[in-house]
C-alpha cells in the first residue's frame, strides 16, 4: 500500500506537539483543581483521559520540572494544612500526658485514646496512599519520561516521603516539640504493654500502622534497614521489651517454681512470635525472640536449672513435661544445651554412685548381719549365705542400673526429643559411674545378671520379653570399659551353665552370643562360640559312642551309659573349674571303680580312633551321674516299712563315693581317710561331696559320725539305710556349684589372671605395631597400643611400660641409643 | 565460531529435501520469480533500505529464494549491508543454525559484525513476530483486573470467563451463535465433553501453544481417551478443525515452529478480518459538537465495551471553542503552527492540505467501537481502566474516550493492537510515533521509528555511495524535515531517530551548516546534555562528526589513498585553522590550493571546485579540503554558540 503512493512526505507532528504553546498556569490550575477533588474523594467524576493529556502536554513541552515541583508543593501544602490539623485534633490531652509518663489515667482510657489516634493516623495514611496512586496514574508520563530522564524519584515515592516529613516528623502541637512519630511509637508500645498485661487490643489497627512505618524510609536509599519501622520503632520496641522481661524474669524466679517459670517463658516466646505475626512485622520475630530468650532464658538458665524445684527435682519426680519445657528453653539459647546437660550428667552420676554404694553396702553388710544367728551353723554355709547375698546384690545392682537407664531413656525420649547430644552425655555419664574406680565389679555383676536370667529369669517369658532382657544386658555391656574382664567372667559362667545343663534355652544363649557379636565384634565371641561348638561335637560323640557300644554286641545289663563332653582346653576356662589350689599339671586323677574304668577306656579308645594324637584328660569334678539306689526295708520314723527306690543324681565324685558303700555291709563304716585313699579324690572336693551326701538334711544318704556340719578327716561314714526322700528323683547338690559372686580371694585370683592375659594382649599389640613400624618413639607406641586395645580394655600405662621392658629383655625390641626421645627398634 | 562440516550440511539438506518432497515439511525458502521479489533482491544487493522496507510492506515472502538459490538475507549479508540485514531479521527473515540456508548465510557473511548479528537472531532465540499479540491474548484468559470478560462458560464446576469478540473472531460457530443473540452472557458446554477438553479448546482460541502432553499429564489411558474424544467433538462443534492437529505431538523443532507460525498467522488473520468487518465498519463520523449525544448500548452486536474518539484536525478558521467540552478541544493550542520561531523558513508542506479529502465547515470526530481487552496492551489504557476515574466506572452506555490524535492515527493504533500490523504511511509516521509514545505502545513506537528512518531516508544508499560530496538533491523535493524528526526523536527518546538525523545531516552538511536553525538545533542538543550532566560534549555534533568522517573516510579507504589523506590532513589542518581565523577570505583559499600536492592532476582535471568555489587539485584533494572546511565550520559554530566540545 505504501509503495504505490510514490514519494511521500513526512508530515510534521500536528497540533499541540509542536511549539511552546502550553499555557502552563492555566493547565496547572486545571490539574490542581482535579487533585483537590481527588483528595476530597470526588474522583469518580474526573476524566482520566483529560488529566493525563494535560500532564502529558506539559511534560512534552519540557515543563516536567515545573510540574514536578508544583505537584510536590501541592502535596506539601495539603499535608501540612489539612492532614496535619486533622491529626493534631486527635491528640487528647490525656494521650499527651500519659506519654510523658504521668499516671492518673486508667489503662482503658489510655487504650481508647490511643486507638483513636492510631485510627486517625491510619486513615490519613490510607487516604494519602490512594490519592497518591491516582496522582501517579495521572502523572504516569511524567514519571516515565521526565523522572527517569533526570533521575528523580517517582512522584509517588516523593509523596510518601512528604508524608514522613510533613506528618510523622512534625510536632504534635505548636507548643509541644515532640514529633508525631515518637508519639506513635509510644502509643503502639503502650498498647503492646497492655496486651502483655492481658488486655485485648486492636491488632489490625496496629498492624496497619506498622505497615505504614515499613513502607517509609529514613533516607533516600530505601535500603531495608533504613525503614522507619527499623530505624525508629523496632529499636524502641526491643529496648522496652528487654527491660520488661528482665523485670519479669527476676520476679518470676523469686516467686514461682521452675516448672511454672518454664511454662511462662515458653508462653511468652509464643506470644511474642504471635505478636510479630499479627501485630508487628515478621522481620522483627527473630530479634524479639532473641531478646526474650536472652532475658528469660540465657541469663537465667543457670539459676533455673539449679533451683530447688529445678532439674533435679523434676527428674526425681518424673516431671516430664517440665523437663521438656526446660529442654526446649535451653535448646533455644544454646545448641549444646550446656546447662541442662551438666545437670543431667551430675544427676546420673549421683544416682549411679548411690546404686554402686548400695551394692557395695549390701555385699558387705550381709556377712555381718547373719553372724549372731549363725550359732549352730557352720562357717561354710555362712559364707555360702553371704555369697548368695552378694549375688542378690549384684543382680539388684544390675536391675537398679537398668531401671535408672530406663528412667533416663524415658526422659530422653519424652522430654528431650531424642536429642543427640544429650544422648551421648547420658551415655558418658553411665559409663562414668559404671566404670568408676571405686566400683570394680561391674563386669562380674553384668555377667552374673545374664547368668541368672539364663538359668531362671527367662523361664516362661515370651520371645519378645527375652529379647528385651538380652538387649538390656547388652546396653549395660556397652558401658563397660574392661571388656576382657567381662569376657572372662562370662566364659566362666557360661561354662558352668553348659556343663551343668543349667541353661533354660540354648537358643537364647546363642542369641545372646550373636548380640554380643554385633556389639563387640567377632573376636570377642570367637571363644564363646567355640564352646558351643564343643558342646555339639560332644553330643555327636556321645551318641556315636553309644552306637559303637551297642555294635559291640554283648548286651551288658549292667551297662553304664556314658554322656561325655570333650572340651578344648584352650577355649574353656578349665582353671576356674578345678579347685583353685591345685596346680594344673597335677590335675588329680581319681580312681574310678572298675565298671567305670572300663567304659572310660572304651571311650578313650573310640576317641583315639577318631582323632589320633589327642590327649583326653578326665575332669571328674565336673561330671554328674544318675544312680538307681535301693534302700532296704528299714523301719522309718513315720513307721512305714518298705523298700524304697530312688534315682539319685549326684556328682561323679559322689557316685564314686557311693559305689564304695555298695560293697560295704550296712553297718560298716569308712573313715574319711579311707575314702580318700581309695578314691584319690582331692580332699577339698571329697570334703564337699561328703558334706552334701552326709550333712545336707534332704540328701543324707550317708550318715556321718559325729554329726557336725564340718567334715573332718577322722569322721566315719555309714550308709543310711533309713533314708527316705519325698520324691523318687533326688538331686544331690554339691555345694557351690552355681555361679556366685566371687569371694575376695577368687577376685584377686581372677584379676591376676586377667592381668596376665592382658599382659599377653599388650605384648602382642606392641609387637604387631613395632613389626609394622620398625622404629617408634615411646609416646607414640603407648598411644597406638592404647588405641589398638581400646575395644577390649583400657590398659594402664605402667603395665604397658612393664611389657615393653619385658620385650626388651627377651630381645624383641631394643632401645635406640642416642635418640632424642625414648625410642625403640624392632628386632626381627 | 564453529561452522558445520560440508558433509554434515549436505546430509541435513538431503534430509530436508526428502521431508519437503514427502510433504511433511513446508519449504522454508520457496522459489519466487515475481518481479517484486526481483526488485527486493536487487535492493538487498545494493543495500537500498528504502526499497527493502517498501517491498517488505507489499508483502513479498522475505524468506523466498531467487532462481540462483539466493535469499534476500544471504544477498544482504554477502554484500555487507548491516542495516538491511537488521531490517530483514527484524521482519522475520530466517537464519537458523543447522539448516542448509542458514549455514550458507553465516558462511557468506561479509564480516564478523554481520555474522554476529545473524547469530544473535538465530531462530531458536528469537520469537515469532506475532508472539507479543499472542501472549497478550493468552494473558486475557487469566486476567481478573480490570474486568473485560463478557461471557462465561461453565463446565463441571469450572468457570471460564471469556470474551465474546474473540470467540466470534476465532470460531465460526460462536460467530453465528453470538450474532443471533449478541447479549448472551453464558454458554453451556455439551455434557459429553470433559472440562479438560474445553480448556484445551479455549487455550487454542486464545492463541496459546497447546500440547496434548500438558493436558493429559497424570491421566490414565482411559481418561486420556475421553479427553481426546472431547477435544475432537468440541473442535467439530466450534468449527475449529485445526485444533486436533495442533494438539498432536511433534518432536521436530522446525515442524513445530512452522505449525505454530501457521497457527499464529491464521489466528491473526481471523482477528484481523473480524476487526475489519466489525470495528472498522462500525466506526462513526459525527460532528464534534454532537459527539456527546452518541450513545451506545452495552449490549451491542460487536460486543464493544468502549468507544474511542479521535477528532479531525481543526480547520484554521475555526474559532477557539473555549473550554466548554473537556475532551478534545485544543483551546490552548494556537491552530497555526508556522508562525513559531525555530521552524521559520523550513520548507514543509502547507498545513491545510493535510486532510485534503475532507474539506468541510464543521469539525468532525470519528468514533471507533473497541474492546478494553485489546486496549490493555497499552499501559495507558491498563492504568485508565484500573483507576477509580470516570472511565473505569460501569455505565449503561459506553464511555467515549478521546484519543489525542487524528482518526487515521487512531485507526493505525487500533490495527496494531488487534492485529500487530504496522503498515502506515510516512505522512502520519511522526504522529503515530508521538501517539505511541504518549500511550506507551512500545512496539508501535519502534515500528514508527523504523519506518521514518528507513523510508524517510530517501536514498540512503545513494547518500552513502554516490553522494560523497554532499551534492544537493536538485529535485528540491526533500521528503524530510530533518529538524522535526530530530526533535521528535528527542521528545520521544528514540535513539534510532537521533542517529538517523545526525547521519542525514552529516551527509548533507553543506546544506544545513550555515542555517540559523541548525545553530538553534545544536544549542538545543547542548541544553539536553546539560540537563543530563553525563558528558560535556554536544551529542548531536559528536554524531555529525562521526558520520562526517564516515562519509569521507569511506572514499579515501576505497581509493587506497589513506596515506595521502593523512598527509593532506596535516596540511589541511593548518589551512582550516587559517580558514577559521580569516573567516573564509579568498586569501586562504589560495593557500589551500598551494598545498595541494598533485599539480599535474590539477592541470589535467581543469577546474574542480571546492566548497568555497575555488579550484582544487583533484577529487580526493577536493574531498579532503571539503572535510576540513566542514569540520572548521562546525567548530566555528560551536565557538559562536559559546559551547564546549
Amino acid at each position: 500500500m505504501i509503495a504505490g503512493r510514490g514519494r511521500q512526505r513526512i508530515r510534521p507532528p500536528r497540533r499541540s506537539v509542536a511549539g511552546d504553546d502550553v499555557d502552563f498556569e492555566q493547565t496547572w490550575t486545571k490539574i490542581s483543581a482535579a487533585f483537590t477533588e481527588i483528595h476530597t474523594k470526588n474522583a469518580s467524576r474526573l476524566s482520566y483521559e483529560e488529566l493525563y493529556r494535560l500532564a502529558y502536554r506539559v511534560v512534552l513541552k519540557k515543563k516536567g520540572d515545573e510540574l514536578y515541583k508544583r505537584v510536590r508543593q501541592f502535596e506539601h501544602n495539603w499535608l501540612s494544612t489539612e492532614v496535619r490539623s486533622a491529626i493534631q485534633a486527635l491528640f487528647s490531652p490525656n494521650l499527651l500526658a500519659n506519654t510523658q509518663g504521668l499516671g492518673g489515667t486508667t489503662a482503658n482510657e489510655r487504650r481508647v485514646a490511643g486507638e483513636r489516634f492510631l485510627k486517625g493516623l491510619k486513615q490519613a495514611w490510607t487516604d494519602h496512599q490512594v490519592c497518591m496512586s491516582m496522582l501517579a496514574d495521572v502523572l504516569m508520563y511524567m514519571d516515565r519520561v521526565y523522572c527517569q530522564d533526570v533521575r528523580r524519584l517517582s512522584i509517588y515515592t516523593t509523596a510518601m516521603l512528604l508524608f514522613r516529613d510533613d506528618i510523622l516528623n512534625s510536632n504534635t502541637s505548636e507548643i509541644d516539640s515532640r514529633v508525631v512519630l515518637a508519639l506513635l511509637n509510644t502509643v503502639i508500645l503502650d498498647q503492646i504493654q497492655m496486651e502483655r498485661d492481658g488486655d485485648v487490643i486492636d491488632k489490625h489497627l496496629i498492624k496497619s500502622c506498622v505497615y505504614m512505618l515499613e513502607s517509609l524510609y529514613d533516607d533516600e536509599m530505601e535500603s531495608e534497614d533504613q525503614r522507619l519501622y527499623n530505624v525508629s520503632f523496632e529499636h524502641e520496641f526491643l529496648a522496652t521489651s528487654s527491660e520488661f522481661y528482665r523485670h519479669e524474669s527476676e520476679f518470676l524466679l523469686r516467686d514461682s517454681d521452675a516448672g511454672a517459670y518454664c511454662k511462662h517463658a515458653s508462653r511468652r516466646i509464643y506470644e511474642e512470635d504471635e505478636r510479630c505475626r499479627s501485630t508487628l512485622a515478621e522481620s522483627t520475630m527473630p530479634k524479639i525472640r532473641k531478646v526474650v530468650e536472652d532475658e528469660l532464658i540465657k541469663n537465667r538458665i543457670h539459676e533455673l536449672v539449679e533451683m530447688e524445684s529445678g532439674v533435679r527435682f523434676m527428674i526425681d519426680n518424673d516431671r516430664l513435661d517440665e523437663l521438656n519445657l526446660i529442654y526446649d528453653l535451653n535448646a533455644r539459647v544454646d545448641d549444646r544445651k550446656t546447662e541442662l546437660t551438666r545437670a543431667i550428667q551430675k544427676r546420673i552420676v549421683d544416682m549411679g554412685t548411690d546404686i554402686n554404694n548400695a551394692a557395695i553396702a549390701a555385699s558387705q553388710a550381709t556377712p555381718a548381719a547373719p553372724a549372731p544367728e549363725a550359732g549352730d551353723k557352720a562357717k561354710g554355709p555362712n559364707q555360702e549365705k553371704s555369697l548368695n547375698q552378694q549375688t542378690v546384690a549384684a543382680i539388684k545392682w544390675v536391675e537398679d542400673v537398668l531401671q535408672l537407664k530406663d528412667k533416663f531413656d524415658h526422659i530422653w525420649k519424652d522430654s528431650f526429643q531424642s536429642d543427640h547430644s544429650l544422648q551421648t552425655a547420658v551415655t558418658r555419664s553411665f559409663a562414668d559411674f559404671i566404670n568408676s574406680p571405686t566400683f570394680p565389679r561391674s563386669s562380674e555383676y553384668i555377667s552374673l545378671f545374664i547368668d541368672e536370667n539364663m538359668k531362671k529369669g527367662i523361664k516362661g517369658k515370651t520371645e519378645m520379653e527375652v529379647d528385651a532382657v538380652l538387649d538390656k544386658a547388652i546396653i549395660l555391656l556397652r558401658y563397660v570399659q574392661d571388656k576382657d574382664l567381662f569376657e572372662r567372667y562370662y566364659k566362666k559362667h557360661l561354662c558352668r551353665r553348659l556343663l551343668m545343663n543349667k541353661s533354660v534355652s540354648n537358643e537364647v544363649e546363642k542369641q545372646m552370643i550373636s548380640k554380643m557379636k554385633i556389639e563387640l565384634g567377632n573376636n570377642f565371641t570367637l571363644k564363646l562360640e567355640a564352646m558351643f561348638k564343643d558342646m555339639t561335637i560332644s553330643e555327636e560323640l556321645t551318641s556315636g559312642f553309644k552306637k559303637h557300644v551297642e555294635g559291640l554286641g554283648d548286651k551288658d545289663p549292667k551297662r553304664i551309659e556314658l554322656g561325655i563332653n570333650v572340651l578344648t582346653s584352650m577355649t574353656w576356662p578349665l582353671e576356674s573349674m578345678g579347685s583353685g589350689d591345685d596346680d594344673e599339671n597335677k590335675r588329680p586323677k581319681c580312681n574310678f571303680p572298675m565298671a567305670l574304668d572300663r567304659i572310660k577306656r572304651g571311650f578313650e579308645k573310640y576317641y583315639n580312633e577318631k582323632h589320633s594324637g589327642r590327649q583326653l584328660t578326665w575332669l571328674a569334678n565336673m561330671g554328674s551321674a544318675d544312680i538307681k539306689a535301693v534302700f532296704p526295708k528299714v523301719a522309718q520314723k513315720d513307721g512305714s516299712f518298705k523298700e524304697r527306690r530312688h534315682d539319685l543324681n549326684v556328682s561323679t565324685y559322689g557316685m564314686i563315693i557311693l559305689l564304695l558303700f555298695n560293697e560295704l555291709p550296712a553297718d560298716q563304716y569308712m573313715t574319711f581317710e579311707e575314702i580318700h585313699a581309695q578314691t584319690n579324690i582331692p580332699r577339698n572336693d571329697l570334703m564337699r561331696n561328703l558334706q552334701s551326701l552326709a550333712v545336707a538334711p534332704k540328701t543324707r544318704i550317708l550318715i556321718k559320725e559325729p554329726m557336725t556340719k564340718d567334715v573332718k578327716s577322722t569322721d566315719k561314714f555309714y550308709f543310711n539305710e533309713g533314708f527316705n526322700g519325698k520324691f523318687v528323683k533326688i538331686r544331690v547338690g554339691v555345694v557351690s556349684t552355681g555361679n556366685k559372686v566371687e569371694s575376695d580371694r577368687e577376685r584377686r585370683e581372677t584379676e591376676k589372671k586377667n592381668d596376665d592375659s592382658r599382659g599377653f594382649c599388650i605384648e602382642a599389640a606392641v609387637v604387631r605395631i613395632m613389626k609394622q613400624r620398625k622404629e617408634l618413639a615411646h609416646q607414640q607406641l603407648v598411644l597406638e597400643t592404647l588405641n589398638q586395645l581400646a575395644a577390649q580394655f583400657k590398659p594402664e600405662v605402667t603395665m604397658i611400660k612393664k611389657r615393653i621392658e619385658s620385650l626388651i629383655e627377651r630381645e624383641y625390641l631394643e632401645r635406640i641409643e642416642g635418640a632424642r626421645v625414648d625410642s625403640y627398634r624392632y628386632l626381627a | 565460531m564453529d561452522v558445520k562440516k560440508k558433509h554434515e550440511i549436505e546430509a541435513a539438506l538431503y534430509k530436508e529435501n526428502q521431508q519437503i518432497s514427502s510433504g511433511t515439511l513446508k519449504e522454508d525458502n520457496p522459489l519466487d520469480s515475481s518481479e517484486n521479489f526481483r526488485i527486493f533482491c536487487e535492493a538487498c544487493r545494493r543495500g537500498d533500505l528504502k526499497v527493502c522496507q517498501e517491498m517488505i510492506s507489499t508483502g513479498v515472502n522475505i524468506n523466498a529464494r531467487d532462481r540462483f538459490d539466493y535469499t534476500p538475507l544471504i544477498l544482504a549479508s554477502l554484500c555487507g549491508h548491516y542495516e538491511v540485514i537488521r531490517l530483514l531479521l527484524e521482519n522475520g527473515a530466517l537464519c537458523e543454525r543447522d539448516t542448509f540456508q542458514g549455514e550458507r548465510c553465516l558462511y557468506n557473511a561479509l564480516n564478523d559484525r554481520i555474522r554476529n548479528l545473524l547469530l544473535s537472531y538465530d531462530y531458536q532465540k528469537s520469537t515469532n513476530p506475532l508472539q507479543p499479540l499472542a501472549a497478550h491474548i493468552t494473558s486475557l484468559l487469566g486476567r481478573d483486573n480490570p474486568k473485560t470478560t463478557d461471557i462465561t462458560i461453565e463446565a463441571y464446576g469450572e468457570t471460564f470467563h471469556l470474551h465474546k469478540f474473540l470467540l466470534a473472531a476465532r470460531s465460526p460457530y460462536f460467530a453465528r451463535k453470538l450474532s443471533s443473540a449478541p447479549n448472551t452472557t453464558s454458554w453451556k458446554l455439551p455434557s459429553s465433553i470433559p472440562a479438560a477438553s474445553l480448556a484445551v479448546a479455549l487455550q487454542y482460541l486464545y492463541f496459546m501453544e497447546v500440547s496434548l502432553r500438558r493436558v493429559t499429564v497424570g491421566l490414565g489411558q482411559e481418561e486420556e481417551a475421553i479427553v481426546l474424544d472431547g477435544i475432537h467433538k468440541i473442535s467439530r462443534q466450534l468449527e475449529i478443525p485445526q485444533l486436533f492437529e495442533c494438539v498432536t505431538e511433534v518432536s521436530d523443532r522446525r515442524l513445530l515452529r512452522q505449525r505454530r507460525s501457521e497457527e499464529l498467522d491464521r489466528g491473526r488473520d481471523q482477528v484481523a478480518a473480524w476487526f475489519r468487518d466489525n470495528i472498522l465498519k462500525n466506526k462513526m463520523v459525527v460532528d464534534t459538537e454532537k459527539v456527546k449525544n452518541v450513545q451506545w448500548d452495552r449490549d451491542n452486536s460487536i460486543f464493544a465495551d468502549i468507544l474511542l474518539r479521535a477528532d479531525d484536525d481543526e480547520e484554521e478558521d475555526e474559532p477557539n471553542d473555549s473550554n466548554a467540552s473537556p475532551g478534545p478541544s485544543e483551546s490552548s493550542t494556537p491552530p497555526v503552527r508556522n508562525t513559531l520561531g525555530p521552524l521559520n523558513g523550513i520548507p514543509i508542506g502547507p498545513m491545510r492540505s493535510r486532510s485534503p479529502s475532507r474539506h468541510r465547515q464543521r469539525r468532525k470526530s470519528t468514533l471507533y467501537p473497541a474492546h478494553k481487552a485489546m486496549l490493555l496492551r497499552s499501559e495507558y489504557f491498563l492504568t485508565m481502566f484500573n483507576s477509580p476515574f470516570k472511565e473505569a466506572h460501569d455505565t449503561p452506555h459506553l464511555h467515549i474516550v478521546t484519543v489525542d490524535c487524528s482518526p487515521a492515527v487512531l485507526e493505525t493504533i487500533l490495527t496494531f493492537m488487534y492485529t500487530e500490523k504496522t503498515d502506515f504511511g510516512l505522512d502520519i509516521a511522526i504522529d503515530v510515533l508521538f501517539a505511541a509514545d504518549q500511550y506507551f505502545i512500545e512496539k508501535l513506537k519502534q515500528r514508527a521509528a523504523i519506518i521514518i528512518s528507513t523510508l524517510g531516508n530517501g536514498s540512503t544508499s545513494a547518500v552513502e555511495s554516490e553522494n560523497p560530496r554532499g551534492e544537493i538533491d536538485i529535485d528540491g523535493d526533500e521528503a524530510v524535515d530533518i529538524y522535526e524528526i530530530l526533535r521528535a526523536g528527542w521528545d520521544t527518546q528514540v535513539q534510532r531517530l537521533e542517529e538517523f538525523a545526525a547521519r542525514y545531516i552529516a551527509y548533507r552538511l553543506e546544506q544545513y551548516v550555515d542555517e540559523a536553525d541548525f545553530a538553534e538545533l545544536v544549542k538545543e542538543s547542548a541544553r539536553r546534555v546539560k540537563a543530563r550532566q553525563e558528558t560535556d560534549t554536544v551529542e548531536l555534533v559528536d554524531d555529525i562528526r562521526y558520520y562526517l568522517s564516515e562519509r569521507f573516510r569511506l572514499r579515501f579507504e576505497d581509493s587506497g589513498l589513506e596515506e595521502l589523506m593523512d598527509e593532506n590532513a596535516e596540511v589541511l589542518a593548518n589551512a582550516a585553522e587559517d580558514l577559521s581565523i580569516n573567516e573564509g577570505s579568498m586569501h586562504t583559499k589560495e593557500d589551500v590550493q598551494e598545498f595541494v600536492p598533485d599539480i599535474d592532476a590539477q592541470i589535467a582535471a581543469g577546474a574542480i571546485r571546492t566548497l568555497d568555489g575555488e579550484i582544487a587539485g583533484d577529487e580526493f584533494a577536493q574531498d579532503a579540503i571539503n572535510y576540513q572546511i566542514l569540520l572548521g565550520k562546525i567548530d566555528r559554530l560551536l565557538e559562536n554558540l559559546d559551547l564546549d566540545a
